[in-house]
């Protein structure tokens, strides 16, 4: 039940920061991701992966972005805020490889916030998000579009 | 069987603007959304077909992340069935970055999505001495032909050696 302390595209601002918790990949998470979506050999193979332009075994680019995902779910859940998914991503680049071992953590800041468009349920806010390993280096960088609710339904709007 | 020859087994310079690719259709099963849903993106609408039911997307669907992993598959496939040539992967180009990636409509159990791929640009960059960029539009469609999901792409590939 709404203890009505959840957080509605309303109540966010531009400028707010979040900072995520970390998340340490392992090799057994790297193979498992590689072996159901990128099945390459640099994500697969040491002795492929080390003659490869990354020169190591490394995750697969898009199991990186789940993992920012994941973080970013974790630390809005967390805050209470109403996150209904992502409408897309302006940008994202894969800045360097991210090995077995490599913590990954975020921080998430908030540089638009828009209002409902016609008569949808929720607003839309744009985040630049950076990935960061346990050295401090940006592994990748974005910008998305969060939808965030507005609350109608838990104040009783409908009908 | 037909041996389509495609990025991994060809120079740079041989791929031409224009190409278009079909990779093929995936269907997502209630299973597999639920599944990424729980290691990936946490909330009702990926994870609890029953919850889902009551929220605004009225019924379980599949991360936006959960379909960007398919289409790589989709990609590795397609590449494995029609690379001819190189074998030891060595010339396999990563992604750089992507733009303007839009998930425009709901992937729910049972969807099926058809992925194509078209070369749109090769930005003339030199990357690490030896590589180029292919820049690819990439988009999917369901099973009622509404496009539910697209982006740009770029990836590298071997540009020739110097003779």
């Amino acid at each position: 039940m709404g203890q009505g302390k959840t957080r509605y595209w309303r109540d966010i601002r531009p400028g707010e920061t979040f900072e995520t918790a970390a998340i340490t990949l392992s090799t057994e998470d790297i193979l498992e991701f590689a072996a159901d979506f990128d099945p390459q050999p640099y994500h697969l193979d040491n002795g492929a992966a080390a003659a490869s332009i990354f020169g190591g075994l490394c995750a697969s680019g898009w199991h990186v972005c789940a993992v920012m995902m994941r973080l970013l779910t974790d630390t809005f859940v967390a805050a209470r805020i109403d996150l209904l998914g992502s409408s897309g991503v302006g940008a994202l680049r894969w800045r360097k490889p991210v090995f077995a071992g490599d913590a990954l953590s975020s921080t998430i800041t908030v540089s638009e916030c828009l209002a409902p468009v016609d008569k949808s349920e929720f607003g839309r806010i744009v985040c630049a998000v950076d990935v960061s390993n346990q050295q401090g280096d940006s592994v990748i960088t974005l910008t998305t579009t969060l939808l965030i609710g507005g609350g109608s339904r838990e104040a009783g709007s409908d009908g | 069987m037909d041996k389509t020859p495609f990025i991994r087994s060809r120079w740079f310079e041989d791929i031409p603007v224009g190409e278009f690719h079909v990779f093929g259709s995936y269907t997502f099963s209630e299973k597999e959304i639920v599944e990424f849903g729980k290691k990936y993106a946490p909330q009702v609408y990926h994870t609890d077909p029953d919850a889902a039911l009551d929220t605004v997307y009225r019924g379980l669907i599949a991360s936006g992340w959960h379909i960007c992993a398919v289409w790589m598959r989709m990609m590795v496939d397609y590449m494995e069935r029609f690379a001819t040539g190189v074998q030891d992967g060595r010339r396999n180009g990563a992604g750089v970055g992507f733009e303007n990636l839009e998930w425009l409509k709901p992937v729910r159990p049972g969807h099926t999505l058809t992925f194509t791929y078209e070369i749109i640009d090769k930005p003339d960059k030199v990357i690490r001495e030896k590589w180029g960029v292919i820049r690819s539009r990439n988009e999917a469609f369901n099973q009622y032909g509404d496009l539910v999901f697209s982006f740009v792409i770029d990836i590298l590939a071997e540009r020739a050696p110097d003779v």
